[in-house]
């Protein structure tokens, strides 16, 4: 027994004295990392991170911002948004120029680029990545179309194209297997290996849009066969990189594909030249070699991180907006000790945030002037100014400002903080100064800090004219439950544009839109939803914008939802980043940065 | 022994039996809906029911116990709801991960804290004893929160003397692992001194300390010989005790220091309602904790003779 | 001499040695304030802390309400800090009052009886144990509905389980101790041998376990909060720290460094005074 003790007595020394020395002479780890990046000196490496895992790496399978940046950069679509130009507008990928319309604006032919090969994968005969061909795009439409892979996304075609909606249809019916080639969709023909066609059910300038989506990616049949449930996590594209190292909640490595067919844009915005965005004009992309992206969930060691240089390009949250950098009346900018540093972009986002009333509440529902008051009890300028740091701007209009249509093209007007209005809508409502008005609650999908000092400001805001805001921080799909069944009062919402037009924020109350669709107020007005159907199909122009201003008028009168702000992203990029001009339709380009690596090893 | 061994192996039944109807309950009848995670906004009331009825939720809950007990027994608990990953590849992955966190710490943390325990209750009531108690109790009252944080931006950052977090496989792994591992010592030196603090002082005032003081036996000698050995049963009961507790700090320290264990894994799965991810790391974790307990229940008969396993 | 005055003279001893101790006096105050800040919070005559004070990120300055300073609200974060004592208070004292009784009942009986009652026992901690903390603490929390209720309610129903082994361990060595054969011998029935030979030999452990589960609750608090688990209105140490670890960066330390501090206090104290108790109270310290 003694020796025992002994034994844990100086097994116990030697982890003080171990301790102790591991702790004082420092363990040089920044050598293991310097070393590595000297290994690979002449290696373009861009590091990013991923500040959650993906859920799917299908591209028909997956709807999650995480996934979309991954498969953006595997796989390829037809379009994409133009990485320069602005407006957002759409530019062909996989397709040799856009495509014509026949005289009857309802057919469009594609011709596909030449050369366009996948990647090589042992799916393929002998291994060797084909030739991209127009089946690859009829079997990826089709895919997407299939109602037993994708559960997600279809609505961004629905109803756009001829004998598509039967085939969702039929694919359902049939169950899990459905074989393609037995099941034609009159709208989509091909031509030859280079050509095809889709017909479109109406005119309709919207329709080409969903292909720029990653849902709407281009798949190999053989790759999908080959790898079945697995496909998702072995993606085989024609996309600017390939998966190296497949780590979901790592490193995920992605490589570049040598053979991409891909060019960088040689035409740009005013202005684009002189900052050297052009100035590798026509060159095969893409330029880095290796993309290295870990998954850091935490926003302090990705600072950190990036603030050693381990990062190339990364968001810049409120906190560390307040510590790096400041607003004046030319607009943002980097404080000096940051700004020698790194380099900053700000760019107004395709967001629109709102708080939307339950129609059918007995309270809020019927009462016009209590949504009224509340509307002007709201200060969104203020709610900017204090808790974004002035990192966005109030709507008044329902179209993020970017859109055409938005605010920036059309007179509207909507409430602003107004606290006399408010009191006199209140009395309007039938509660002077609040007095017998009951708690009113509001739901929020989530319950962390920055939920939580929203919700103080608005309940702060709105105890200033008498009314009492109760929360409900929900589990996310409690707050789906919840608002979808119509069993709240009030919520906070954000509407992303799946594609940047104002016709994709207007149907957010088009009444057929009810829940489970977009339009949780479950409001409907006849003159608003015969206008929407109006405007839906019209090409952009005063005729349109005219629409907008009209039913913006039964908005601001209704109350349904109250709109509050787009917010403005900002982020900040190591000097050695090139090409980089922030595209929010495009959230991962890595296709087109650079990096210079002798400046990244001088430290400029 | 062996009869011991494997009667003990028998017990788990019961208690896996226990853990498997525990978690069933609170994770079926509340928590998350994966379907509706899954399918996010605007999910019509179909689709909602396809997936149900895919991931074999729309079955009566006691066919769907039945089913659990039967991935159970054959140690196959499908794929994850979230990612279509096979659960025993992302547990394969994940554990090992998780053990080279917090083990080594745990291990290190032990010793240090018992040696540092018997010097404080060598030198009771006397300048150093107050101290290292108010050393000790400040050590406490921060939360592993802010450790975390302030030695990540201090040690880390600013001083340079670690990675700031990421990880690698095999030894490579070694330098993110020390600055966490730091933490978790430094984390349980407070509770853990003070606990075997009072532990030895217990023993010190019992009866066969004072014969064999009055027999003339040296102070560190009976510190050593007498006390040590006694007080091995409530340190092993307490060691056991606080292993749980290692996943929540090593949850955090996954997070923050991009360390791809289970800990992280569980807690996104607890936030999607991922069945599957939920079920099987429970009882992996149930099966090895069980394992761990009938370990230390060997080891107590090993230290006090007076303990026989029957 | 009958158990019961040995008990009451040890009290009435045990009182005294503590109150020869300035430190522990000083320590007894300071819960004694705490509890009466708690008490206050609970009757609602605490400052209201959602009312501004001043600007927002008021550095500390010598007037009450800002001398802890001011929040991203201006608030005061003094006043927060007495909302917050309240709730921690709350959470350690109804965490505590659920896990402490659980415990020792548990652990006695099992330890006391075997047989059965210990196979029964032994088991429930095994089920609870087994299953990691957190992911049963938030279970519980989702079937309660999330908030500070039934947070506790979730803690103190696994919190016993520590305590329950050691009494349990406790219990299996001294029934076998000379102590308890004799009075087993003159005739003491179970309840007595239980409650009043016993117990009162392991009692301290419940108090060290007690004052650590105060403890631990309050910090649970912290890291359940920061899950969005715990306390939902902001007057929380838990919801102070998670915010402060955004503020921290732009040097806004005083609403850390507040809570640090309100927190050191309350935690030295209640380890100072259960230290003490430990000491009056264990029988076999008293010469």
């Amino acid at each position: 027994m003694l020796k025992l003790q002994r034994i844990l007595l100086l097994s116990s020394l030697t982890a003080l004295l171990a301790l102790g020395l591991s702790c004082k002479p420092t363990p040089k780890t920044d050598d293991s990392v310097s070393g590595e990046t000297s290994a690979a000196m002449n290696k373009m490496v861009f590091n990013y991170l991923r500040g959650t895992a993906h859920k799917s790496l299908d591209p028909m399978k997956q709807f999650d911002s995480a996934s979309a940046d991954l498969v953006a950069n595997i796989y390829d679509r037809l379009f994409e948004y133009h990485y320069l130009k602005r407006p957002y507008q759409l530019s062909p990928v996989l397709l040799a120029e856009m495509p014509t319309l026949a005289e009857d604006g309802l057919t469009y032919n594609f011709t596909l680029k030449k050369g366009v090969r996948f990647i090589d994968d042992p799916c393929f005969k002998d291994g060797k990545g084909r030739e991209l061909v127009s089946d690859d795009i009829i079997y990826s439409i089709k895919r997407f179309a299939d109602a037993n892979v994708n559960m997600l996304s279809y609505m961004l075609v629905e109803g756009s194209i001829v004998g598509l909606d039967e085939f969702h249809a039929e694919t359902k019916k049939l169950g899990k297997e459905t074989d393609y080639s037995k099941l034609d969709v009159p709208g989509i023909k091909k031509i030859d290996d280079q050509k095809f066609s889709i017909t479109l059910t109406r005119k309709n300038p919207l329709a080409l849009l969903p292909f720029a989506a990653t849902q709407l990616s281009i798949v190999a049949k053989e790759a999908v066969e080959k790898y079945m449930e697995d496909f998702e996590r072995h993606p085989v594209g024609t996309g600017p990189f390939y998966i190296k190292d497949y780590s979901r909640r790592g490193v995920m490595v992605l490589a570049k594909n040598p053979n991409y067919h891909g060019v960088y844009p040689t035409e740009g915005d005013p202005g684009d030249a002189e900052k050297g965005l052009l100035a590798d004009a026509g060159k095969q992309i893409p330029f880095i070699d290796e993309i290295h992206l870990p998954l850091i969930e935490e926003p302090q060691p990705a600072m950190l991180k990036f603030q050693k240089g381990q990062i190339d390009w990364i968001g810049l949250d409120k906190d560390n907006f307040n510590k790096m950098a400041y607003k004046d009346e030319q607009g943002f900018h980097l404080n000096e000790t940051f700004s020698k540093k790194f380099d900053m972009y700000a760019e107004m986002g395709l967001v629109m945030e709102y708080l939307v009333f339950n129609m059918k509440d007995p309270l809020l529902g019927k009462n016009k002037a209590l949504r009224q008051a509340i509307a002007y009890a709201l200060d969104t300028k203020g709610y900017i100014e204090k808790m974004r740091n002035g990192r966005g701007e109030a709507l008044t209009s329902i179209t993020p400002i970017p859109i055409a249509g938005s605010q920036a093209q059309t007179k509207t007007e909507y409430y602003s903080y107004n606290k006399e209005m408010a009191l006199k809508k209140l009395e309007e409502a039938g509660y002077p100064n609040g007095q017998g008005l009951p708690e009113i609650v509001i739901e929020y999908r989530s319950a962390n800090s920055a939920t939580r000092q929203d919700f103080e400001f608005l309940r702060n805001q709105l105890a200033t004219v008498g009314i009492t805001l109760k929360p409900g921080f929900q589990t996310f799909s409690a707050f789906l439950t919840k608002i979808e069944s119509g069993n709240f009062q009030m919520a906070t919402a954000g509407w992303a544009a799946d594609y940047p037009d104002a016709e994709n924020f207007y149907q957010l109350l088009y009444g057929p839109n009810a829940s489970p669709g977009p339009n949780h107020s479950g409001w409907a007005n006849t003159d608003y939803d015969k206008l929407y159907m109006d405007s839906k199909y019209m090409p952009n122009g005063p005729e349109r914008f005219a629409i907008f201003e009209k039913m913006h008028k039964i908005l601001q009168d209704e109350v349904p939802v109250i709109i509050t702000w787009n917010p403005i992203y900002f982020g900040l990029y190591q000097k050695w980043v090139g090409n980089m001009k922030r595209n929010m339709m495009q959230d991962a380009p890595f296709k087109y940065l650079k990096i210079d690596t002798a400046g990244k090893d001088k430290g400029v | 022994m062996l009869g011991y061994i494997i009667r003990r192996l028998l017990y788990m039944i019961p208690i896996l039996l226990g853990v498997a109807f525990l978690v069933f309950t609170l994770f079926t009848t509340v928590g998350e809906d994966p379907v509706r995670i899954a399918l996010g906004n605007h999910a019509s009331p179909e689709a909602i029911a396809d997936l149900r009825a895919k991931w074999g939720l729309d079955q009566p809950l006691h066919l769907q116990f039945l089913d659990f007990l039967k991935q159970i027994i054959t140690f196959d608990y499908g794929r994850s709801f979230n990612t279509g990953e096979k659960l025993s590849e992302l547990f394969a992955q994940g554990a090992l991960v998780s053990l080279s966190l917090t083990l080594p710490p745990f291990l290190i943390a032990v010793m240090l804290n018992v040696s540092m325990a018997l010097i404080v209750a060598y030198y009771r009531g006397s300048i150093i004893d107050r101290f290292a108690t108010a050393f000790f109790i400040m050590a406490m009252s921060i939360s592993y929160l802010v450790y975390i944080i302030a030695f990540q931006y201090i040690l880390a950052f600013q001083f340079d003397l670690f990675p700031i977090n990421g990880y690698e496989h095999g030894l490579r792994a070694i330098p993110y692992l020390v600055l966490p591992g730091i933490i978790i010592i430094f984390v349980s030196m407070g509770p853990d001194v003070r606990m075997y603090r009072t532990v030895f002082l217990d023993e010190i005032k019992a009866d066969y300390v004072r014969t064999a003081r009055s027999k003339g036996a040296a102070e560190p000698r009976v510190l050593f010989k007498h006390i040590l050995k006694n007080a091995m049963i409530p340190i092993l009961t307490y060691t056991v005790v606080a292993i749980p507790f290692l996943v929540l700090g090593a949850f955090l320290m996954e997070r923050f220091f991009s360390i791809p264990g289970i800990g992280d894994l569980m807690i996104n799965a607890i936030n999607t309602g991922d069945f599957p991810v939920l079920k099987g790391l429970t009882m992996y974790i149930a099966i090895g904790y069980s394992i761990f307990n009938l370990i230390t229940d060997i080891l107590y008969a090993y230290v006090d003779p007076r303990v026989k396993l029957t | 001499m009958s158990a019961q005055t040995r008990n009451n003279s040890l009290g009435r001893r045990a009182l005294q040695k503590l109150m020869r101790q300035k430190l522990t006096v000083t320590c007894f105050v300071v819960i004694i304030i705490y509890l009466t800040i708690a008490l206050l919070g609970a009757l609602d005559l605490l400052p209201d802390f959602q009312a501004r004070v001043g600007e927002s990120y008021e550095a500390p300055s010598l007037s009450i309400a800002k001398i802890f300073g001011t929040d991203i609200f201006g608030r005061s974060v003094l006043f927060k800090l007495l909302a917050g004592t309240k709730t921690a208070i709350s959470i350690g004292f109804l965490v505590t009052s659920i896990a402490v009784p659980i415990g020792i009942t548990l652990g006695s009986l099992a330890g006391y009886y075997g047989g059965k009652i210990d196979g029964f026992v032994v088991w429930l901690f095994s089920v609870i144990v087994s299953v990691p903390y957190l992911l049963m603490v938030i279970a519980i929390s989702y079937v309660l509905g999330k908030g500070m209720l039934s947070m506790c309610i979730a803690m103190g129903s696994i919190g016993w389980v520590g305590l329950c082994r050691l009494i349990r361990a406790e219990f299996l060595k001294h029934k076998e101790r000379e102590y308890v054969l004799a009075a087993r011998l003159l005739g003491a029935n179970d309840h007595n041998l239980i409650f009043k030979q016993i117990l009162p030999n392991v009692i301290h452990l419940a108090i060290i376990t007690a004052s650590l589960q105060v403890l631990g609750a309050i910090k649970s608090e912290v890291i359940l909060t920061y899950l969005g688990v715990g306390v939902q209105d902001g007057s929380s140490w838990g919801s102070m720290i998670s915010d402060a670890t955004g503020e921290l960066v732009n040097g806004h330390w005083w609403p850390l460094a507040g809570v640090v501090i309100t927190m050191f206090f309350i935690i030295y104290a209640l380890n100072v005074v259960g230290d003490a108790l430990r000491d009056a109270l264990d029988p076999k310290l008293v010469d």
